[in-house]
């Protein structure tokens, strides 16, 4: 017998109380999970950014085109090895206008040379070479509208109007969970055509992949100084740093998510806080006992301490246990699948695991702070005169 | 019926617990009208730029100005069209606009790169939206390369500020000669600028993004729309501006609103438990006390109803430092990127009286929801109670 | 002990001179004990009495330990206590003096047997050790065959007996009790009493006892009275 015996023990004195008290820390924990988990898989797709690529774009506005002899030029500039061009179409689908997915024209092979994230089998990529209006989708969303190979589909355009026509020659993968599946990507030849002659031979933006990714940063200058000159100028970046800038334009909601983060904590903190602070006054007079035969505050205090945290503790396990499966195999697929294009992946990562559960008994080691401090600093003769 | 004075007395004696429970709640309150507030003003911001007598006209199909282009052509039809004001000197009341969105340095960090707005208008813009109003400065001169600034772009953008400029591309300074305010709708995170300078400098040759027209009176729109839209070749769409601006709001307000619905529930959840851990400690603490008050004749019913409304009370205080909390937001802007355009506009938490009284009203519907077990309960005590040890 | 080391130090367990209490009310002060003096023998069997207020529980504090002296000395087998720190009193306590109160002594989620291995675990005994000792004093009260119930398995009577067994089993000098029987019916309070006097007579310890009940001032050997802070006789 000992302190965590006693502990454990005076945890489910008022079972009523305990259970309620974790069930409301069940139901935080749950929500931190989800919560630390949309922040996770929103920014995890930045941080997957290659390392050795770089992106070029118009400097003035990323809505202007760069010409396409830039990419041709690009190609013999010293530290880069493949070159491939892509441009934003932005189409919708007639059927269901409110869904978001992105539409983007490029040149197959080099495409899926440089953009190597993507994996497609041979025999389609053969097939959609070779039709020029064929396209490629990511399963999730070939899954989601249910699309077929060799499917005709009919897509709305926003930028150039009208009805255009695309086959689908392929279905890709991805060779990591947390790339996008949820794009079409067609032949820029399509587009090109297409469209009247003084907005041919324009691109949106250029990838490049760079020989050594510590230059990258090196690099992307050199490609704009190339182009300083010309009436149209270039910004370039290493993909991390284009990524970064685009959280930057969300930061004010990833900081708000914050802000919630801390007041669910408080929360949290308040109804601990709040239950220990019941039980200790109700255990006054058997403090004071313990005073009497010899028990320091200190001893006291260990004793509040050692309940609280074993509090925390039970509040994260179970938390975890019904929280975990939730996210991970409820919440998780149903994100990846409804809103792929934000959140191509939601799981729990093993890092939020552990931070829930040392949050959560941190939490009850502190909230038991302050009823420890006070049950120590009551005299002994004032503890026993108390009733119960 | 049991006086209120009781309940709140004994809240006060269990001070500490009181405090805690209603702090959890008032916590609730907080976020819950924080949420809903930052959802009308990303509305009131949005929405706020359109006048009801305005109308705009984009290409068919396109969902924002950005998207969409128009040939210079097209507006001297489109100003013939019934129901177009006309001023004093008997011109069509309209403004052919260029918009367009540009990487600009932000202030404060390293080299990080955002999104701002510029739109290329004509001098008969000041008319054609009179919300605005120049309060520094003068607006661009037409041909030149000035430029006017909202005024929730100022201290953002490296220069960006009256007297200061910018590089539009290398050797293209722009100088900023004035700043704007227009009742805090999302122009305010705009550059205006000449709409030939814009047309030069962004290869819009003929073209204009969208023409934005003020009708005689918000009734003549159903007119001017069947005009717009009846010759399918030219492919035109005409909406009302604030219907333009709900659209482009609506996805990140609903977003937000969702957010923060589902934000709510998680923690009220958690703060009703908290308010219910409590009411039913005070209620088997007062066992004894509430064991007389039956003895002295008072029906269950009012022993019920007294718990009910000491839950209410409690959980009404902390609703209401909640709200104080909340309209504290009001004094803070954020700058969110507006999904429908990929610009970085400033939002600000609107202290809409609704939002405030209905958060107020859902504190008080957590607290009476987490305290109605334990009022039970406290009904269900007998008057031998008032007897025992 | 006869005549000649009657009032010597060797035969004196407790001794209070000139001792005074007061406690702040606000700004007001309180003058419980005034100017007591007390002198208690090893072996002894006393009984505190005295109506509400008289300062009968304050004065058993001091004895204890558990409160200090406003002015005057509080000397307890051979150790001045007045003028121990809180820390030094506790330790003092645990050593010498073992507890007996009215209600509530027991912990709710301690079996008996753990809870008459309390104060060892103050002795960082190791636990076979504690366990041995333990039903050792819980044989001394006739409860060895309920060591692993929990208090509320127990009957009241049953209860301070568990108290008592607790309150030996560090082999204090002094037990000190606070209407022990107060909350007993006549037939446990007997028992209890009857338990009182063994450990009096049969192991010597020097028992110091307030009490309402008549009864338990019987077995004592000596009554002292309380009157607004004054020693009567």
């Amino acid at each position: 017998m000992g302190l965590v015996t006693i502990a454990v023990r005076n945890v489910w004195r008022n079972k009523l109380r305990t259970v309620l008290t974790l069930s409301a820390v069940t139901v935080l924990v749950i929500f931190f999970l989800l919560l630390r988990t949309v922040i996770w898989s929103w920014t995890a797709s930045a941080e997957q950014g290659a390392r050795d690529r770089i992106g070029t774009r118009h400097k003035v506005s990323f809505i202007m085109q760069l010409p396409r002899r830039y990419v041709e030029e690009m190609r013999s500039i010293p530290g880069i090895k493949q070159v491939a061009h892509a441009s934003w179409f932005g189409a919708k689908d007639p059927n269901h206008t409110d869904d978001f997915f992105g539409t983007i024209a490029v040149e197959p092979k080099e495409f899926l040379e440089v953009y190597d994230e993507i994996k497609l089998p041979k025999d389609q990529f053969e097939t959609w070479q070779q039709d020029r209006q064929g396209a490629i989708v990511g399963d999730v969303l070939a899954k989601k509208r249910g699309w077929k190979l060799g499917q005709k589909i009919v897509l709305q355009g926003t930028i150039y109007p009208g009805n255009w026509e695309y086959h689908i020659s392929g279905i890709y993968t991805a060779n990591s969970p947390t790339v996008d599946r949820s794009t079409l990507y067609f032949q820029y030849k399509y587009l090109d055509e297409s469209r009247p002659q003084r907005l041919q031979d324009q691109v949106g933006w250029v990838m490049a992949r760079v020989d050594d990714p510590g230059r990258a940063a090196e690099i992307a200058k050199a490609v704009d100084k190339k182009f300083e000159d010309r009436d149209i100028q270039t910004l370039s970046m290493s993909e991390r740093a284009l990524q970064a800038s685009f959280l930057g334009m969300v930061s004010a909601i990833l900081r708000l998510i914050d802000v919630v983060s801390v007041v669910m904590v408080l929360i949290m903190g308040l109804i601990l806080g709040n239950t220990i602070a019941m039980g200790v006054r109700e255990r006054t007079h058997e403090y004071g006992v313990l005073r009497a035969i010899g028990f320091l505050p200190k001893h006291i205090v260990m004793f509040i301490l050692s309940e609280g945290l074993v509090l925390g503790m039970l509040g994260g396990i179970i938390g975890l246990a019904i929280g975990y499966p939730f996210v991970q195999k409820g919440m998780g697929p149903a994100m990846e699948e409804n809103l792929g294009a934000f959140f191509a992946f939601f799981r729990v990562t093993p890092e939020l695991v552990v931070t829930s559960f040392f949050l959560a008994a941190a939490l009850g080691l502190i909230a038991a702070i302050i009823p420890a401090r006070n049950a120590a600093k009551l005299e002994v003769v004032s503890a026993l005169r108390r009733v119960g | 019926m049991i006086p209120l004075s009781y309940n709140v007395r004994s809240l006060l004696v269990r001070k500490t617990t009181t405090v805690a429970t209603a702090l959890g709640i008032g916590l609730v309150v907080f976020v819950l009208a924080s949420a809903f507030m930052l959802g009308t003003g990303i509305t009131k911001t949005m929405v706020g730029a359109g006048n009801s007598s305005n109308a705009i006209v984009l290409r068919k199909g396109s969902d924002t100005e950005m998207a969409s282009s128009l040939e210079v052509s097209t507006l001297g039809m489109i100003g013939a069209a019934p129901g177009v004001k006309r001023s004093s000197a008997g011109t069509s009341l309209l403004s052919g606009e260029i918009v367009i969105v540009i990487a600009q340095d932000k202030l404060g960090t390293q080299g990080q790169v955002s999104n701002v707005l510029v739109r290329g208008v004509p001098p008969t813009a000041l008319e054609v939206r009179p919300e605005v109003h120049v309060v520094a400065g003068h607006p661009p001169r037409p041909g030149t390369d000035e430029v006017m600034i909202g005024k929730g772009l100022r201290g953002k953008y490296a220069g960006m500020d009256l007297e200061q400029s910018f590089d539009l591309k290398k050797n293209r300074p722009l100088k900023v000669v004035g700043v704007f305010e227009s009742g805090g709708s999302s122009f305010e995170s705009e550059v205006w600028c000449d709409v030939d300078t814009a047309r030069s400098s962004f290869g819009r040759d003929g073209l204009v993004s969208s023409v934005t027209v003020r009708l005689d009176s918000p009734s003549k729109f159903d007119a001017f729309k069947a005009t717009m839209e009846s010759d399918k070749r030219l492919g035109l769409e005409a909406l009302t501006e604030p219907a333009y601006y709900e659209k482009q709001s609506s996805g990140t307000s609903l977003f937000i609103k969702i957010m923060g619905g589902v934000i709510v529930f998680f923690l009220s959840g958690g703060a009703m438990i908290g308010a219910l851990i409590t009411m039913l400690a005070a209620v088997s603490q007062r066992q004894r006390e509430v064991g007389t008050l039956r003895a002295l004749g008072f029906s269950r019913f009012s022993i019920l109803t007294s718990f009910l409304l000491e839950s209410a009370v409690l959980s009404l205080a902390g609703g209401l430092l909640g709200i104080a909390c909340a309209l504290c937001m009001s004094f803070v802007k954020l700058s969110m990127m507006n999904f429908a355009t990929w610009q970085e506009v400033t939002f600000s938490f609107d202290p809409n009286p609704a939002v405030l009284v209905g958060s107020l009203v859902f504190g008080g519907f957590m607290g009476i929801l987490g305290g109605f077990y334990p009022a039970l309960r406290a009904a269900s005590v007998s008057p031998i109670e008032a007897m025992r040890d | 002990m006869g005549d000649a080391e009657k009032g010597s130090s060797k035969g004196t367990m407790i001794s209070l001179e000139k001792v005074r209490k007061s406690f702040m009310r606000g700004k007001e002060q309180l003058d419980v004990l005034g100017g007591l003096d007390l002198t208690i023998e090893e072996g002894s069997f006393e009984a505190l009495m005295g109506p509400s207020g008289s300062g009968k529980s304050t004065l058993l504090n001091l004895i204890a330990g558990l409160d200090q002296p406003t002015s005057g000395k509080v000397i307890i087998n051979g150790s001045d206590i007045g003028s121990m720190s809180e820390g030094q009193r506790a330790g003092w306590r645990a050593a010498n003096i073992g507890f007996v109160f009215q209600t509530y002594n027991l912990m709710p989620v301690l079996t008996a047997v753990e809870n008459v291995e309390l104060p060892l675990l103050l002795a960082k005994l190791p636990a076979a050790e504690r366990r041995k000792r333990a039903e050792i004093a819980l044989r001394a009260v006739g409860l060895e065959d309920r060591g692993g119930h929990l208090p509320s398995q127990l009957s009241g009577g049953q209860e301070q007996r568990v108290t008592i067994a607790r309150a030996i089993v560090t082999d204090p000098k002094i037990i000190v009790a606070d209407e022990p029987t107060g909350d007993l019916d006549r037939h446990s309070a007997d028992e209890i009493l009857k338990l009182l006097e063994k450990l009096n007579t049969e192991f010597g310890k020097t028992i110091v006892m307030v009490t309402h009940d008549p009864a338990a001032a019987d077995r004592a050997k000596t009554v002292h009275r309380l009157d607004k802070g004054v020693l009567a006789n």
